[in-house]
This record gives structure tokens, C-alpha cells and sequence, in this order.
């Protein structure tokens, strides 16, 4: 008998009702005029000028060819890529494997889920604070080790070595966010019903099949998620990486957000800075375009 | 459905094998896991609790410490402004969680309540906001903030990390009361109840797991925050805990037992969440948290 009125709540409500309403997406229009299209829309404004915060000369296109002609910019993409692409899929397959784990009846796994939260939570800095004193070419358990196995004769300067600052990054950062992977499979895994394991099992299928057959296919709208989200995290990235290496040895470890940072509150040149950040911004649309057509997320809410 | 080259009769690893295989892997990946994540955690703790005598006894990092000691957390407390950096902390979260919060809770409220057309696209700018980059926002809220004369203030600080805090949180909020159904206020309203009264009274305590977990989750990307205040602040006295702690790393009398015992008082707040609202956590991971 209500069926009506909650397929259509309010339609019919006196105006009051709807004024009340309103009046409570006004916060969220406030909040997005002022914090978000306000910065966005100054951003786009800001690149077109040269010395925005001084004596602003408009240059049109002028620092857009600026950076798109320097090696640097193709130099920091190709590693902001490097960084996102490899920490997400170390997550996805430390998650994966763990979450297998987990999802078993094996004893202890509740303490192993706790366990995985507090990563998770730990403050950035104190990530990078544990892995500086892990990797210390002096202290560290690391280079104590592969001294103590022989593997290595001189210490190893980690964060400063061209060839492993960004291996090393990569590392913290898997032990930092792999959580999300981990939680995330784990849900999925869980929601899969026993049924179906049984039924593989009674026609014969090997534990390799019984996860080819039934627990991937249940899994891949998850892995999908993860590729997508954690890597455009990843991505934006800005406070690990200039914590460990501030972007060196070398410009190794530079990537997008650390070149922002750079050209913007360490040089000033904020009409560059905002033309990096608005193509940034254009990069971040096409994989949001990629991510609303195939997970269609906001069908969670509008549905 | 099943047939495959592998296994099955005549495979090339019998199923047999293939069980052994299977509980072996599980064991290893669940131990070297483990390992990997319960090491930086076990040193943290153990370096933070010895005197430097104790500490580089043997020449090296002592892990299985023989005597405990609290002097580097003297040290600090004496010798840096770890207090003062603490309680900017504990203000600047506040600000974020109470801001965020409140946005979260009467935005969710009017997009499941007020019909209108353009769900869609308000669902698509909130999500879209979520991914992109903290710096890239960080630059204009830095100039915007510094033509009104905002720059280094607590205000701007709470400003710009609800910035980046509120998305998710209204997201979470707004799927939330989509499962907190409308006939509850309509029987409210029906006895004579006015709209705040009922917003108080039923729609509020209704929410409640809703707007913990968003207030968990505000007060997570609030303390861990870095890049905001680095950008938005300049003034060392209105510090955080996470900007001033990294200025220790520069400092000599400051050293590995000092760094990780304001490590330790950093994670306190994080981890005591994590022993006792883990549940609400969990429940917004499988929303999408980042």
C-alpha cells in the first residue's frame, strides 16, 4: 500500500518539505563551488598566463608547449607510469595470494586480517620513516642480511641508487596499500557460495580448475576495480616519493605530482605548474571515462 | 565446464599432487606474508623502547633487546615540539572529522530524499573528485587561499583536507541512507512529528553506523595527511604531528630511536582503531576506500 509513495518519495509533498531538502544540498554546492570547480576552473585560467602571482602576461598555449616539448615531462610520465603500473599489480598478486589465504579455514586467519589493517593506517610518514631505517645503508635489517647470506660485499645505499630507488619505493608502497587489494578480493571471495566448490568437486575438478572455472570469473569485476582505482591513486602519488628520494637520484624517481610540486611551491612558476596540473587533470578524465563506462559505479546510488 | 590439461584423470598433475601443492602454498603464502608485514611493524617497537646504549650495543641494531627504556620518548618530549605538533594534529583532525562529517551526513540525507534529474552526473563529479590528485588540487587552493590571505592558517589546513576527505565520505553517506528506508520518517511525519524532529529523532539514530564509519575514515585521511599541510602551511608552530616529526630526520641529537618512537605515538591513534572499530573500517574498504 505504500508502494507508491516510496517509489516517488516527496513527489507530492507540500513545498516546505521540498524548501527542507534543498536546503540540505546547499553545503554540498557550497563545497564543491568553492573546493573543487573554483581551484579546477582557476587552475585551466592560471596556465594560460606567465608569472600569474606577479605581473601575469597572458602567453595562450605558451607553457602547454613549454612542457610538451621537454624531455623531462615524457621522462616524468613514463615514471609515474612505472610507479603506478608496477606497485598496483605487486598489490593485486600480494593481495590475491593472501586473500586466498585468508578466505581459508586456516587457523589464526582473523588475526591475520587484523594484521593487515594497521599498514593500512599507518600515517604515511611513519611508512616511510620504517622503510628509511629497513633500507639504511649502515643500520639497515635489509643490507644485514644479504651481508650475513653473502649475497651482497658492500652495503647497498637503497634510496640513492639509480638502478633501485624506484624498486624501493615500490616495496613501501605494496606494504603500505596492498591492504586495499587484499580487502577488497577477500570481500568477493567470501560472497562466493560454497555451492558452487562442491558441485566442481563432484565432477572431478582439481583445486587449479576449481579456481580457474569458478573463483576467477568471481573475481574479475574486483580485479578490474583495482587495476583501474589503485592505479590512478598510484598515480597522484606525491607524499612517499618525496619523503624517500624527493624525486632523485637523478630524476629517476620524478614523477607528475613531484614535477607539480617542484615548478609550483619550490620554483614558483605557477602558470607552468597549473598548465602540468590541468594536463594531469586531462589524463585523470580519459581513465575516469574508462572506469564510468565499464564498472558504471554511480549505478550504486542512481539505481 | 571442468576439463582442462592440468588436471582431471591423465593430467598432468594429479589431483593429489595438485591438493599437497595447494596447502603447502597456502602455509608459505600466509607465513612469508606475515614476515613481510609484521617485520617493519616488530622493529618499530623494538627500537623505540631502547636506550641508544642498549640499541647499538652490539654494534649494530639490537632487535631482541636485553633492557627496555623510555628515554627516547624523554628525549622527545624534552628536547622537540612533538606536544605542540601533537595538538595541531588533534585540532586540525577534529576540524576535518566534524566538517566532513556533518557535509557527509545532510548531503546524503538530501540526495536520497530530494528527486531530481542529474543523480547521475552528481554521482559521477563526486566519484571523479576522488581520483583525482591531491597536488593537483593543492596548487590552486594554495594561491586561491593566498589571495585571501588564508595561507598558513589552521582554517586552510581543515579546509583543504576536507577537500579531499569529503568525497568519499559523501559517497559512503549517500549509499548509506539509500538503505535506511523513508517510511520510518513518513510515520513520524504522520504523527505530527515536524521534519527537524524527525531528521533528530529517527533519521539521525538510524544513520549512526553510517556516519562512524565516515567519521573513522575522515579522521584516517586527516592524520595521515601530508601533502595539504606541507603545501598550505609554512609556519612551524601550526605544524602537525606528520609534517613535524619529518623535520627530525635533518636534526642530529634526533636519532633512529627518537624517529621511531614518534613513530609509535603517531600509529597510537590509528592502531587503537584498528583493534576496536575494525568492523565499520571493513565495511567501507568494500565501498572503495582509498
Amino acid at each position: 500500500m505504500s508502494t507508491i509513495r516510496e517509489r516517488a518519495p516527496l513527489a507530492g509533498h507540500l513545498d516546505s518539505a521540498r524548501l527542507f531538502l534543498l536546503a540540505a544540498l546547499v553545503p554540498l554546492g557550497l563545497f564543491f563551488t568553492l573546493l573543487w570547480f573554483g581551484p579546477v576552473v582557476y587552475t585551466v585560467v592560471v596556465s594560460f598566463f606567465a608569472n600569474p602571482l606577479g605581473e601575469a602576461q597572458f602567453v595562450a598555449v605558451g607553457n602547454y608547449v613549454g612542457i610538451l616539448l621537454s624531455e623531462t615531462f615524457w621522462l616524468f610520465l613514463q615514471n609515474s607510469v612505472v610507479f603506478a603500473v608496477s606497485t598496483t599489480l605487486l598489490s593485486l598478486v600480494v593481495g590475491l595470494g593472501f586473500a586466498l589465504v585468508v578466505d581459508e579455514r586456516v587457523a589464526g586467519r582473523d588475526t591475520l586480517r587484523t594484521l593487515m589493517i594497521f599498514p593500512y593506517l599507518l600515517p604515511t610518514v611513519v611508512v616511510v620513516y620504517l622503510w628509511t631505517l629497513l633500507l639504511d645503508q649502515n643500520l639497515g635489517l635489509v643490507n644485514r642480511i644479504l651481508a650475513e647470506t653473502g649475497l651482497i660485499t658492500d652495503p647497498i645505499a637503497f634510496f640513492a641508487t639509480v638502478e633501485l630507488a624506484m624498486p624501493s619505493i615500490v616495496v613501501a608502497s605494496v606494504w603500505k596499500w596492498g591492504s586495499f587489494a587484499f580487502f577488497i578480493l577477500l570481500a568477493n571471495l567470501q560472497a562466493i557460495p560454497d555451492a558452487y566448490y562442491e558441485r566442481a568437486k563432484v565432477h572431478g575438478a582439481s583445486p587449479y580448475q576449481q579456481f580457474r572455472d569458478v573463483t576467477f570469473p568471481h573475481l574479475r569485476g574486483a580485479i578490474l576495480l583495482i587495476l583501474l582505482v589503485r592505479g590512478i591513486w598510484m598515480f597522484n602519488k606525491f607524499d612517499i616519493i618525496w619523503l624517500t628520494t624527493r624525486g632523485g637520484p637523478v630524476n629517476v624517481t620524478t614523477t607528475l605530482p613531484i614535477d607539480i610540486y617542484d615548478r609550483t611551491i619550490r620554483a614558483g612558476a605557477f602558470g607552468e605548474g597549473a598548465a602540468l596540473a590541468t594536463i594531469m587533470f586531462l589524463l585523470l578524465a580519459v581513465v575516469g571515462v574508462v572506469y564510468f563506462l565499464v564498472l558504471t559505479p554511480e549505478a550504486e546510488v542512481t539505481d | 565446464m571442468f576439463e582442462g590439461r592440468l588436471g582431471g584423470p591423465g593430467g598432468l598433475v594429479s589431483h593429489r599432487r595438485q591438493q599437497q601443492i595447494r596447502t603447502v602454498s597456502l602455509y608459505l603464502t600466509a607465513f612469508l606474508v606475515s614476515v613481510f608485514v609484521l617485520t617493519p611493524l616488530y622493529m618499530m617497537v623494538v627500537v623505540s623502547f631502547q636506550s641508544p646504549e642498549t640499541l647499538f650495543s652490539g654494534g649494530t641494531l639490537t632487535l631482541v633487546p636485553s633492557a627496555l627504556s623510555l628515554s627516547n620518548f624523554q628525549t622527545l618530549l624534552a628536547e622537540t615540539d612533538t606536544v605542540q605538533y601533537f595538538l595541531n594534529s588533534v585540532l586540525i583532525t577534529a576540524g576535518v572529522v566534524v566538517l566532513s562529517t556533518t557535509l557527509s551526513v545532510v548531503s546524503g540525507y538530501g540526495l536520497t530524499r530530494f528527486d531530481f534529474g542529474g543523480k547521475r552526473l552528481v554521482a559521477r563529479v563526486v566519484l571523479f573528485s576522488y581520483m583525482v590528485s591531491p597536488i593537483v588540487l593543492a596548487v590552486p587552493l594554495y594561491i586561491i587561499f593566498f589571495n585571501f590571505g588564508l595561507l598558513n592558517s589552521y582554517v586552510a589546513a581543515v579546509l583543504s583536507i576536507t577537500a579531499i576527505a569529503a568525497p568519499f565520505s559523501i559517497w559512503l553517506m549517500w549509499q548509506y541512507f539509500q538503505n535506511v528506508p523513508i517510511a520510518y520518517e513518513e510515520s513520524a511525519w504522520a504523527s505530527g512529528a515536524s521534519r527537524w524532529r524527525t531528521v533528530r529523532d529517527v533519521v539521525l539514530p538510524l544513520a549512526r553506523p553510517g556516519y562512524i564509519s565516515v567519521a573513522i575514515f575522515s579522521f584516517a585521511v586527516a592524520w595521515n595527511d601530508y601533502t595539504m599541510v606541507k603545501v598550505v602551511l609554512s609556519d612551524q608552530s601550526m605544524y602537525p604531528i606528520t609534517l613535524g616529526s619529518s623535520l627530525f630526520l635533518d636534526r642530529l641529537f634526533v636519532g633512529w630511536g627518537e624517529q621511531m618512537a614518534v613513530s609509535v605515538l603517531i600509529s597510537g591513534p590509528p592502531f587503537l582503531i584498528a583493534l576496536f572499530l575494525q568492523n565499520y573500517l571493513l565495511q567501507g574498504f568494500n565501498l572503495g576506500h582509498e
